[in-house]
């Protein structure tokens, strides 16, 4: 990513303009989404205006085909981008970390078991297997669609804490906790995830982001939450037979979509850079 | 080949001298019937690919489209003009009680592995149709059929329980297939002037003209469907010159591309594809009269049409479109008045309204419609949940098993109002006197009688509200400029290519 080589090119006043501009873009979601929870400009079943109005004062990105208020939509989008990012991080945060750590703690034949598979796991696109959950529940909702992205994110973090958690296991101090007879759960809770979790922090956030688009691309394949929803794909898919005559219904949805996933990468990058204690050891 | 001209012969030159000079009128400068490539492949985009080859097995509307007329050929044939006329049957006599047919059938028929048309394949065609596991929607349309004798090759005598006044309608329906074939799921062996070449599953369906026709040569020399799930992708495939023509445009916003464009011609017909909110009428509520009128009238139909279709498409009152004989305007019937909808609720004791589970396919322009709905039915108090389904569990949950409450389908039929008339269809629709109109309807003596009583049959199922009919799908055909010929109005979702004609 281009921020990170300018971060190394000029030196310390660069990563907290990344950070604050990140906090910035993720900030004006947060606010959208929180906004949305108590109001918003119409209500986002009514059917105030025409087929298809152009934006105006009263429509900001003007109106969808049955004349609900695009800018509406888009607001709720956020709520929707924002708890499915929320949730599927949660998931694949909570798998992903007591999987990884399991493997670092475990004998050689099960790590070796459990890395084979995680890398075979991560072989797949997060999609497919987002995909291949959706299919196999009844029916999709909201709720399908938070599991079956963490479930696909935890393969990812769940490789990146064992690898993390395998070189704190090799200093001298956890030699030392060892043999003085500290438990493993008491290695893990006080040596090993205050040593990891900075870098964790960071994923997570980097995670975030593809959950975002990962939803966005499963409501646009009609695997997301049943209509009518906001979500972003959705709304995308919905503006794809009206691409000619009204391309704001396209325009909009990918931009609110690129604004939140590019906010959250920059907000990591800049993280990074407080948080991560190789980087500030090398510097 | 017979050396003098057939019947339907002319008719198909009359045809295609009409559609010629209707085109004509519409794209000025569009090429004339002398300069077309003979040998020509005429690439048709559609969005409907059949599910397989067999029209008794679930085949879909896409097999109609592509077989109807193409591959396979009936006794008779319900032309783009809705009219019915003989094919396959070259002359036919009904005994006075109107209870004895006795078709000849045309001389020099071959089918397209070179065996000759008989009785016997006239008999088992008709048999597949009616058989016990026969999926065809016009089933129970032929069940007064109750013997089919064979005297000689060339005659078949089809006795009835009741007389039948549409059987040589009905008949059109019923493909005559070789009796040699026994799975035609993934082949054929149709009389037709076309043969199947290939079937590329998923993508496309090629013909090529079938030499041993027994009529005229078709006026091309091959004809390619090709399959697109999504209508952007079709139309971007007729403005780059990959397809010729597209049957059916699902969108107005994508005839903005086309329409002004010399290079292309917009033609509207007459459809007869129906939108409509199926209830269950077996279950609660919508086993209740007033609950299903307080359902019509809280929708504002016109206002949906205009979302749909912008300026296109038309409002019916019921499930007959004006193309039927027994038309009758009855949209002034549970017209849109949201007050009266919700008094007719309270009086059917639902005050506070109820919830129920719209099962939408997940297909264009259902989605939108439900939504439509959902909005429009908040305001009386009833909520809809929407459930997307795909067409294959719509096939499965709702036509066979019965189980749903309400769902979102167009029906492509012409004369379909039967359907209102079989109370074990998939909605479920049991009224004693509509069974009994359209059960009379079929043994009458005369057309007109025949009219009459479907007539009033038409008026009790909106009077009933017995489904919620949204509005009749404009039939918009569009093709490159140098393609003429084809069939506008697309009845019963059948698409004829042999008259079509490729400039050079």
């Amino acid at each position: 990513m281009s921020a990170i080589e300018l971060t190394e090119d000029t030196g310390r006043s660069r990563p907290s303009l990344t950070l604050w501009v990140g906090v910035v873009l993720v900030g004006l979601h947060v606010f959208i989404a929180l906004l949305t929870v108590v109001w918003t400009p119409y209500d986002p079943l009514g059917m105030t205006g025409g087929r298809l109005e152009a934006p105006s004062w009263a429509h900001w990105a003007g109106t969808d085909r049955l004349g609900r208020d695009f800018f509406t939509q888009i607001m709720l989008g956020s709520q929707i981008a924002l708890v499915v990012g929320a949730g599927a991080v949660a998931i694949g945060g909570a798998i992903g970390v007591s999987l990884g750590i399991l493997a670092a703690f475990a004998s050689r034949w099960l790590d070796d078991a459990l890395a084979a598979t995680l890398d075979i796991l991560i072989a797949f696109p997060t999609l497919l297997i987002a995909m291949l959950v959706v299919a196999a529940s009844d029916e999709a909702s909201l709720f399908t669609a938070i599991l079956a992205i963490g479930l696909a994110l935890s393969a990812i973090v769940a490789r990146l804490t064992r690898i993390l958690a395998k070189r704190v296991l090799l200093l001298d101090y956890i030699t030392a906790a060892r043999t003085s007879g500290t438990s493993w759960p008491g290695i893990v809770v006080t040596h090993v995830l205050p040593n990891i979790w900075p870098t964790l922090a960071v994923n997570f956030a980097l995670q975030f982001g593809l959950a975002a688009i990962a939803e966005a691309s499963l409501s646009y394949l009609g695997l997301g939450a049943p209509p009518p929803n906001a979500s972003w794909g959705h709304l995308l898919q919905e503006a794809q037979g009206t691409v000619y005559t009204a391309p704001i219904g396209a325009f909009a949805p990918g931009l609110a979509l690129v604004i939140l996933v590019v906010g959250i990468n920059l907000l990591a990058d800049g993280l990074r850079d407080f948080a991560d204690p190789t980087r500030s050891a090398r510097r | 080949m017979s050396t003098f001209p057939s019947r339907s012969v002319a008719v198909r030159l009359g045809r295609a001298l009409l559609t010629a000079a209707l085109l004509a009128s519409v794209s000025a400068g569009a090429a004339m019937a002398q300069s077309y490539d003979k040998d020509a492949t005429i690439r048709i985009g559609s969005l409907y690919e059949p599910q397989n080859l067999d029209n008794t097995a679930g085949a879909g509307q896409g097999i109609n489209e592509a077989f109807n007329g193409n591959v396979y050929e009936a006794l008779f044939q319900l032309t783009d003009t809705g009219s019915v006329e003989p094919v396959l049957a070259a002359d036919y006599k009904v005994s006075d009680d109107g209870l004895t047919y006795t078709f000849t059938l045309r001389d020099g028929v071959t089918f397209h592995s070179g065996e000759p048309l008989t009785a016997a394949d006239v008999k088992y065609s008709i048999e597949r149709v009616t058989a016990e596991t026969s999926k065809s929607s016009r089933k129970k349309s032929l069940s007064t059929i109750t013997g089919i004798e064979t005297p000689d090759d060339k005659t078949v005598v089809i006795t009835l329980s009741s007389r039948s006044i549409s059987l040589p309608y009905n008949l059109s329906y019923v493909w005559i297939v070789n009796d040699a074939a026994t799975d035609i799921t993934g082949t054929e062996d149709g009389t037709g002037p076309y043969k199947l070449a290939e079937w590329r599953r998923g993508s496309a369906l090629s013909l090529s003209r079938f030499d041993g026709y027994w009529g005229d040569a078709p006026t091309n020399g091959e004809v390619l469907f090709q399959y697109f799930t999504d209508a952007t992708a079709l139309n971007n495939a007729l403005l780059t010159n990959a397809v010729d023509i597209i049957t059916s445009v699902q969108s107005p916003d994508s005839l903005a591309q086309f329409a002004g464009n010399p290079a292309f011609t917009v033609t509207e017909g007459a459809s007869t594809t129906k939108e409509l909110l199926a209830y269950n009428d077996r279950v609660a509520p919508f086993d209740n009269v007033k609950v299903r009128k307080a359902l019509a009238r809280a929708v504002d139909k016109a206002k949906l049409l205009n979302s749909i279709w912008g300026d296109y498409g038309t409002l019916i009152g019921s499930f007959v479109p004006p193309t039927d004989p027994w038309y009758v305007d009855l949209t002034g019937v549970d017209a849109y008045d949201v007050e009266s909808a919700k008094a007719l609720l309270a009086e059917a004791g639902y005050p506070d309204g109820f919830e129920f589970t719209l099962d939408t396919p997940d297909y264009d322009p259902h989605p939108i419609v439900a939504q439509f709905l959902q909005s429009e039915y908040s305001k009386i108090g009833v909520k809809v949940n929407i459930n997307v389904i795909t067409a294959n569990e719509w096939y499965t949950k709702i036509y066979q098993a019965h189980d749903f409450q309400a769902t979102l389908q167009e029906h492509v039929n012409h004369r379909d109002i039967v359907f209102y008339g079989n109370p074990d269809f998939y909605w479920g629709y049991n009224n004693p006197d509509v069974v009994k109109l359209i059960a009379d309807s079929e043994a009458a003596a005369t057309v007109d009688d025949q009219t009459a009583k479907l007539k009033e049959a038409n008026t009790i199922i909106a009077e009933d509200a017995a489904s919620n009919w949204l509005y009749l799908y404009p039939q918009i055909v569009v093709s490159a400029a140098n393609v003429t010929g084809y069939p506008v109005n697309g009845l019963n979702a059948q698409f004829f290519a042999y008259d079509i004609e490729k400039a050079n």
